[in-house]
């Protein structure tokens, strides 16, 4: 699960490259990023759950 | 944002578009990025060495299919992983350079390769290149003859860059190969611009070595590189250990001297073959970067007085621009001097150019998007308006 959510802000990193300097995402680099967030926000969810029981 | 004491967190790829020339190529894929974090560790990629305890022969993680894939990728029989293009250079000077002898060089080989042959007691003798900024196979024969009245002797190795580090001009390598094979003189390609960028076959190139560099063209951490060899010289560049220790009798398996064992034993390797499979489709589509670059250019050659000091039309996406009847003269009375063009550039999220380079400079494009240049064919148009220098429309 660390690997997981590392390796989501990675690809968000990536998408942080790909569109500098303006970060102005288009619709699929938006979308790209909600799902991202959404996977990483469940990855620490986890992570709470499994590092803090 | 710091990672260490005293270490600020990079972020210079994420804030900015990176124009460095000898950075663009490099810059790490998401999967090398990911390769990284789990491979940092010193030996990481020994867990699960074997006998005959040598890197390249690594099944997991899959080091030595990655060694059978790039050969394959390059056309050529054999490879090796080395730490930069440079110890690719200097293993092979170190096979077949004896002290005194001469070894073939352009006017344009990077400084490594001069390295290289005084490594090894080698004498370094150029070929020219023309106004053109290009090396030609007449001038590598006329070379080779003027070589063999000062010494006895032909050259005993040629080092020619396939694109040069001044200009990213491109060379005729093959009908070099092939000169230089009529003397029965060992060719490596230097591929430090080309392996990882662009489509490479050594054989079509008729040369003896291929040498890439990871860092700087196949999107891996440094130092990182590859050298690949044809069947005729793998057995001479990579032999393998013969000495013995006179007290232990100790010998050394399959060990090659000039690896000096294993090479990138870690975060480098596994960077390296992370990004493999995007840099091996990556370069079957050079036709849009050129593109991008071109984007570039014809904003760069609007601005009235700005030439192109590399070939052109462009074949390479890095570039030497001469911006002396242009940038250079707002520099003269600009209140920060020559260094107005780089602030410039970073206040619209450009970075990479020398800072106060007015006159000459390189940049290279590789691996911007279309967006990305065309956002950096407006900044320098923008800046040459608000300077007050002409653009063409």
């Amino acid at each position: 699960m660390t690997f997981q959510a590392i390796y989501t802000l990675t690809d968000l990193r990536v998408l942080l490259r790909e569109t500098a300097p303006s970060h102005d995402f288009d619709a699929n680099q938006k979308a790209q990023a909600v799902r991202l967030l959404e996977n990483l926000e469940r990855q620490v969810g986890s992570l709470k759950q499994e590092m803090l029981k | 944002m710091r990672c260490g004491q005293g270490i600020e967190a990079r972020q210079v790829d994420e804030l900015f578009i990176n124009i460095d020339p000898i950075q663009a190529a490099g810059r790490l894929t998401g999967d090398a990025m990911k390769a990284v974090i789990a491979y940092g560790d010193g030996y990481s990629v020994c867990d699960n060495c074997r006998k005959p305890n040598r890197l390249d022969y690594i099944a997991k993680p899959p080091i030595a299919e990655f060694h059978k894939d790039v050969a394959k990728w390059l056309n050529m029989d054999a490879v090796r992983t080395v730490p930069g293009a440079r110890r690719g250079f200097q293993a092979v000077a170190q096979t077949y350079v004896k002290k005194g002898d001469p070894v073939l060089l352009t006017s344009l080989s990077h400084y490594t390769e001069f390295m290289a042959v005084e490594g090894a007691g080698g004498i370094a003798r150029e070929i020219p290149v023309g106004d053109d900024k290009r090396v030609t196979p007449d001038a590598a024969a006329a070379k080779i003859e003027e070589v063999k009245r000062e010494f006895g002797r032909a050259p005993v190795l040629a080092f020619i860059d396939h694109v040069d580090y001044q200009y990213g001009n491109i060379h005729d390598v093959a009908a070099i190969a092939k000169v230089a094979h009529q003397y029965d003189i060992p060719v490596v390609y230097n591929g430090a611009y080309t392996v990882g960028v662009m489509p490479v076959d050594g054989k079509a190139l008729g040369v003896d070595f291929v040498v890439g560099s990871g860092h700087k063209s196949m999107a891996a951490p440094a130092p990182s590189g590859i050298l690949a060899a044809t069947a005729e010289r793998e057995n001479e560049v990579f032999r393998t250990t013969a000495i013995e220790g006179d007290v232990t009798k100790r010998r050394f398996g399959i060990k090659e001297p000039e690896m000096m064992g294993c090479t990138l034993m870690g975060v480098t390797l596994v960077g390296m073959m992370a990004s493999f499979p995007h840099v091996k489709e990556r370069t079957l589509h050079f036709d849009r970067e050129l593109a991008n670059h071109h984007v570039v250019m014809d904003a760069l050659l609007s601005i009235e007085g700005t030439t192109c000091m590399s070939e052109y039309p462009r074949k390479h996406t890095m570039t030497r621009i001469n911006t002396i009847e242009s940038f250079d003269t707002v520099a003269e009375t600009h209140k920060k001097r020559g260094y107005y063009l780089q602030s410039a550039l970073e206040e619209r999220g450009i970075t990479g150019i020398i800072p106060g380079a007015t006159k000459i400079w390189k940049f290279n494009t590789y691996g911007t998007t279309k967006k990305q240049a065309e956002h950096l064919a407006g900044a320098f148009v923008e800046i040459a308006r608000e300077n007050g220098l002409t653009v063409r429309e």
